[in-house]
């Protein structure tokens, strides 16, 4: 009894001591990126008030003189979106059956399928719009092109992941009645994936919406492009109207999807 | 009374090197309602599951109708499966759709690929899924989603299921084993009303000798892979009781 109190309070010691040990750590990790990247709180301030000072003036009023000629790179914006989004659930549909556990045939396909969905998701589709412009050129098809490809490497990577949870004694119920292999995945597989499969693309569709801005910005077309070139030739009213549409599109994608999600699963 | 099922020399050895079952033999005749009982992972489940080929066997024969399952190619395979009806302990309906379709499920054996993977079935096959249905007290849930369903409700479903594929056999895994007693009572009841009725051949794995005794036509007893009882349930007195279960 006696030796387990002192085993007992030697590890509370030590787990205090370890507490301590990474709180200092942190600080100090905090206190060298500050001085690395110059950060200080007194810069911090002294800008705030030229940021205040810019937004104020230079932005606003919009100018909504500008809102006919900004209708055609939002429309772009949306279907770059929208067309990343479907086209990229239709190949990782097909890829997620390859990356899946329960459904992949051979395990080294299985990891390369992986490893190759696991470079075109961490490889951020702004690099992607970036090295796709060198070779397509300014304009939307480069902007599509990235998208497609980070949703591949997000899709696959989670499609597969619903396809491993699903209820195999669903599956065996079905195979058991002598139902063939597209007969399985059609009345087994498929209605437990349905829901998955809409909230995962779905939630592609805003990342989408969102990332396709940035993209734009490099020269992906659409509203981004729009913002950028608007940027360059001081024309902050405009800008300021373009950024306006940004967020309501955002918005407006949140709210749509987040009905149908609603509505479907 | 010829054999429907014949088992002869029954081995399977699972890939981590569990001998399920070591030598099973035997013989069930048509029309005859058998409860297999033996306590967990004494093989029961294999069984069921090698005379369909959800399991691959490792040796032996099993004659299904005068087909080898284990010799079966992967088209005699679905063959046989569609003459065998299976119930199991966790219903295992699709959940997400209709208690109807789940019912037609059954159907897909007789169906082309295409077609079943449609979800294309004929008029009169949907009428009969509908009898079934109401047959076994359902017609009100019929298009209610599956997972809407009590589980003794779904058990009843997953015997329809069977039922459509007009089996020759029903294979139940542990059919009640997920019920309440008084649920039990009426699943078991029903199991066994419709086999007589329709002459159709049933295994049904359970866990409780009582009830194994109260509906069987005949018992089987495993034990460690292998048959230790094979008789009426008159014969299934507390020694025979104790050889399954064991000390």
């Amino acid at each position: 009894m006696k030796r387990s109190g002192q085993l007992l309070e030697d590890l509370q010691k030590r787990k205090k001591r370890q507490i301590w040990l990474a709180a200092a750590g942190i600080v100090l990790i905090t206190a060298w990126s500050a001085r690395e990247t110059d950060f200080s709180v007194v810069s911090v301030v002294r800008g705030f008030g030229e940021i205040v000072r810019f937004i104020g003036q230079d932005f606003f009023p919009p100018d909504f003189s500008a809102f006919r000629s900004l209708i055609g790179p939002a429309v772009d914006t949306i279907c770059i979106s929208f067309v990343a989004m479907v086209v990229g659930a239709v190949l990782s549909l097909l890829l997620s059956f390859f990356a899946a556990a329960t459904t992949c045939p051979y395990r080294w396909l299985q990891a390369s399928v992986r490893a190759v969905c696991s470079v075109l998701r961490n490889i951020p589709a702004l690099i992607w719009a970036l090295l796709l412009v060198a070779a397509y050129g300014l304009g939307t098809l480069v902007g599509t092109l990235a998208l497609i490809l980070t949703s591949v490497g997000t899709l696959t990577r989670a499609y597969a992941e619903i396809l491993e949870e699903i209820d195999m004694g669903q599956v065996e119920a079905v195979r058991a009645t002598g139902a063939s292999w597209p007969q399985v995945i059609a009345h087994a597989v498929l209605p437990q994936f349905f829901p998955g499969f809409v909230g995962w693309s779905l939630y592609k569709l805003e990342l989408n919406m969102r990332a396709s801005t940035l993209i734009g910005m490099v020269g992906g077309g659409g509203l981004g492009f729009s913002i950028q070139k608007g940027l360059k030739l001081f024309q902050f009213q405009e800008v300021c109207v373009a950024i306006l549409m940004v967020i309501v599109l955002v918005l407006t994608t949140e709210f749509i999807t987040g009905k149908l999600r609603e509505r479907l699963i | 009374m010829s054999a429907i099922l014949e088992i002869r020399n029954l081995r399977k050895q699972y890939a981590d090197g569990t001998l399920a079952l070591k030598d099973v033999s035997l013989r069930v005749h048509r029309g005859e309602f058998v409860a297999v009982i033996g306590s967990s992972g004494a093989g029961k489940s294999t069984l069921l599951r090698c005379i369909n080929r959800l399991v691959e066997p490792s040796g032996g024969s099993i004659i299904v109708n005068g087909v080898d399952a284990v010799k079966a190619s992967g088209r005699q395979i679905r063959r046989l499966r569609r003459e065998v009806g299976m119930i199991f302990q966790q219903f295992n309906l699709v959940e997400r759709v209709t208690v109807l379709r789940n019912v037609l499920h059954g159907r897909l054996g007789y169906r082309n690929p295409i077609a079943g993977a449609l979800g294309l079935f004929s008029r009169q096959e949907i009428e009969e899924a509908k009898n079934i249905l109401r047959r076994l007290g359902l017609h009100e849930q019929m298009y209610k989603r599956a997972d809407e369903l009590s589980g003794g409700q779904q058990q009843r479903v997953g015997i329809a299921r069977a039922l459509s594929q007009k089996p020759l056999i029903i294979l139940a895994d542990e059919p009640i084993a997920s019920l309440d007693p008084a649920t039990s009572e009426t699943i078991m009841q029903i199991l066994s009303a419709i086999c007589r009725e329709d002459g159709i051949t049933c295994l049904v794995n359970l866990h409780q000798v009582d009830v194994a005794k109260r509906y069987a036509d005949r018992i089987i007893g495993i034990r460690q892979g292998t048959v230790v009882f094979d008789g009426p349930p008159k014969a299934l007195d507390d020694k025979a009781v104790g050889k399954v279960y064991g000390p």
